[in-house]
């Protein structure tokens, strides 16, 4: 049995690796392969100059419950007053024997301190500054009616996706923007640069330079005829001109992902030394972008067999899925027709890994645009909340697979769509290729 | 649908077996059209053994007929064998087929060796195979010396060994070469040339196209004339030939005075016709080639006057064709 499979697999062997081999040193000999790698690792690190800069920016702190003002001009912050029982708007009320704080105390001095929520009801919150706990009535306290003084009710109802929070008066309400707006941004940042920059620019763009000409630049120049007059089908040329494609685009994608996984795991926030947790976030990123890559890879070098102008079909094609990229970030997981492209299964993978990695990531884009429940009533009598900074960007930039099935379900299936739209465009392409006339 | 694995297209060359009792290379009314072009119409052939020049102007189907006998082409009616079997459906014949295509872009990045190396590979042998097998049709070629070069840097007379040497690397029954002299210098022309003739002494099947007449008849007697398509002639050069001779030639002679020179020729019994298309120049008309040119130095020398060349304007593919096709070319 044995014999069998060594002459199938050596005779595989050399012809693949040899084709794969030719075809990885020919891109390197190219100028154009290192353009466009070139040009991809400035753009991306260009991105990452803004990435550091706003690291090291900080975020303005906003006193959100007002408390740190001194209404009377006693010298005594507001929020102190209430503490210690003495009348806020009152000269003449204030703790005798206490030194006044600064006012600085009273800023973002009741952070948010949501623990991870759960199905169903959650009662969580913590009056850091006692503003809620020394109020008079009990009625004051507690707000929400759940017989709980000064905390908050989260209602998470995961199977319509909605959350509702209640919450009583003066219980988180002035949470630090610094530590939120830090932590939103970085993954913010991490999942748009992820999503929008490598798995669909750098997925298409390799593509469209490296994979089009694959089989029609041999075509052109006439040397396809040397590959052709051996005993190697077509189809077997064009399966190892991929292989050959994704030894050079693989390499580059997973390199350029574990730099930007260093860089921003020791600039990103956070009190450990690394951050280890987003390590699975770049590697989900990483393995979305080298399934697009190679889905796109082998269309496009379908679209150059079938073509000599196969490029404006790629181009095209790129356009449809640029607007699926924005289809899919923006519906986050509500549109359906994200499924009839590339990208869409591709931002489910990166979906699927933050949800596995950052588990609390839904909760912190939710507290973020509750933000303290400080905000305006509109016309609907409904309170529009002032969002804490980088919560907007943040709840951008995730999605959901919308497939109804846990994450690590999600990332598998999404991967298999990919595969399977891979073979079916190598089927294709082969096909084209074999009944293709080459002059 | 699984991918086709197991028949039409697949290369499992261990399994494909040449027909027996069968021309290496077999046409059946061929036919191939582009558009309203007729490429080639109806052409039926038989090669097996030996040296072949196929001989035609550019766009008489040389190339057409070396693309279909090579599968990169379909017929659009007739059949095509190759060792027995159909090359448009099944590449496995190319085991036993050497190609050297006509274009003249080739990896100018890689060395000689490199080149062939590869390329070996694709028939299935180990690297190791392919190295020894790639030194070894390098020497065959005389490059075995500039092998570490890079082909870039080579004469378009080494890159044309190169690609022959590449050809060989399977040590094939059958050899395509398709204008291999093509561009190429004196030296160049005659390395390649014998070449060729030693590929044949060989046993080999060897197909050499060219548009040139006397570089083929240094190569092989055998010879196919394709024009417009279709067979026009076939057969050995000599009989080739002996229908030329039926054909009237011209001799153009260079001297100071053409009308003394006419008094010494115009005996000569070869002689049909003269006529002075210039001052200086001396056109001959002769129904027997070959006689005429051992008789003429003679006369030359009799006349005393002073030739300063002898050119045969007649002596191209061209006028051949123009008297073969009876003056339709």
């Amino acid at each position: 049995m044995s014999s069998r499979m060594d002459t199938i697999w050596s005779k595989l062997d050399r012809k693949s690796t040899a084709i794969a081999e030719f075809t990885m040193r020919q891109y390197r000999t190219r100028i154009s392969t290192w353009v466009v790698m070139g040009a991809s690792v400035v753009a991306i690190f260009l991105m990452l100059l803004f990435y550091i800069d706003a690291m090291n920016t900080e975020i303005e702190a906003i006193d959100n419950d007002g408390d740190s003002f001194d209404s009377d001009g006693d010298g005594y912050p507001d929020g102190q007053e209430r503490l210690e029982g003495t009348n806020p708007n009152s000269a003449e009320s204030y703790p005798i024997g206490v030194e006044p704080d600064p006012p600085e105390k009273w800023i973002n001095e009741d952070d948010i301190d949501w623990e991870i929520l759960v199905d169903g009801e959650n009662y969580v919150g913590t009056d850091d500054d006692g503003d809620c706990l020394s109020q008079d009535t009990s009625s004051q306290r507690d707000g929400n009616d759940n017989d709980i003084d000064c905390d908050i009710v989260i209602t998470v109802d995961s199977l319509n996706g909605t959350i509702t929070i209640d919450s009583d008066s003066g219980v988180d309400e002035d949470p630090d923007e610094e530590k939120y707006g830090k932590e939103a941004g970085h993954r913010a940042f991490i999942l748009g640069i992820g999503k929008f920059g490598i798995v669909y620019l750098l997925g298409i763009f390799l593509p469209l330079f490296l994979a089009t000409g694959l089989i029609r630049e041999e075509m052109n120049e006439g040397t396809i005829h040397y590959m052709l007059a051996k005993p190697i089908a077509r189809g077997e040329v064009l399966l190892y001109r991929m292989l050959g494609y994704l030894g050079i685009t693989w390499p580059f994608i997973l390199g350029l992902c574990f730099v930007l996984s260093i860089i921003t795991g020791f600039f990103g926030p956070g009190d450990g030394f690394f951050r280890w947790s987003d390590l699975g976030v770049w590697m989900s990123i990483a393995w979305a972008a080298m399934m697009v890559s190679l889905v796109y890879g082998t269309i496009f070098c379908g679209f150059g067999i079938i073509w000599k102008n196969g490029v404006i079909l790629a181009i095209l094609f790129a356009a449809w899925e640029l607007g699926m990229t924005f289809v899919a970030i923006l519906s986050g997981g509500d549109s359906a027709i994200r499924y009839f492209s590339v990208i869409g299964w591709g931002m489910i993978i990166v979906d699927a890994g933050v949800a596995v990695c950052w588990p609390d990531n839904w909760q912190l884009i939710e507290l973020g645009l509750w933000g303290g429940g400080q905000g305006e009533t509109n016309w609907l009598g409904e309170t529009e909340y002032e969002a804490l900074p980088g919560a907007a960007p943040l709840s951008l930039f995730t999605g959901y697979s919308g497939l109804g099935v846990s994450e690590w379900i999600a990332f598998v299936i999404s991967t298999v769509v990919l595969l399977f739209q891979g073979i079916i465009s190598w089927f294709i392409g082969q096909a084209i290729f074999k009944g293709k006339e080459v002059q | 649908m699984m991918p086709d694995m197991t028949q039409h297209g697949k290369a499992e060359t261990q399994q494909w077996q040449p027909v027996a009792n069968t021309p290496v290379v077999m046409f059946d009314r061929v036919s191939k059209t582009y558009g309203r072009i007729n490429a080639l119409g109806g052409v039926s052939i038989g090669i097996s053994g030996g040296v072949t020049g196929i001989l035609g102007m550019n766009g008489a189907g040389k190339s057409t007929f070396f693309k279909l006998m090579m599968g990169k082409i379909k017929p659009s009616s007739g059949a095509i064998r190759l060792f027995g079997t159909d090359p448009w459906k099944n590449p496995a014949p190319y085991s036993r087929v050497g190609f050297v295509p006509e274009h003249e872009k080739m990896y100018d990045w890689m060395t000689a060796l490199d080149f062939i190396v590869t390329f070996a590979r694709l028939h299935g042998m180990t690297r190791d195979e392919a190295t020894k097998e790639a030194i070894r049709v390098l020497t065959f070629v005389s490059l075995d010396e500039v092998m570490h070069k890079r082909i870039g840097q080579f004469s378009k007379g080494m890159r044309q060994r190169v690609k022959i040497a590449h050809a060989l690397v399977n040590d094939p029954e059958l050899i395509i070469l398709d204008e291999p002299l093509q561009g190429c210098d004196p030296l160049a022309r005659t390395t390649i040339m014998n070449v060729i003739k030693e590929l044949g002494a060989m046993g080999r099947t060897v197909l050499v196209s060219s548009h040139i007449l006397h570089e083929i008849e240094r190569i092989t007697e055998q010879i196919v004339i394709l024009h417009r398509g279709r067979v026009l002639a076939l057969g050995n050069s000599h009989a080739i030939r002996e229908m030329l001779d039926q054909h009237p030639h011209k001799i153009l002679l260079n001297c100071n005075e053409p009308r003394e020179l006419a008094k010494a020729i115009v005996d000569l019994d070869e002689v049909t016709g003269l006529s002075f298309s210039d001052p200086t120049k001396l056109l001959i008309e002769t129904r027997h080639l070959g006689e005429m040119h051992k008789k003429l130095p003679k006369a030359i020398v009799e006349s005393g006057q002073i030739v300063t060349g002898i050119d045969n304007p007649d002596d191209d593919l061209q006028s051949i064709l123009l008297y073969l096709t009876g003056g339709s070319a």
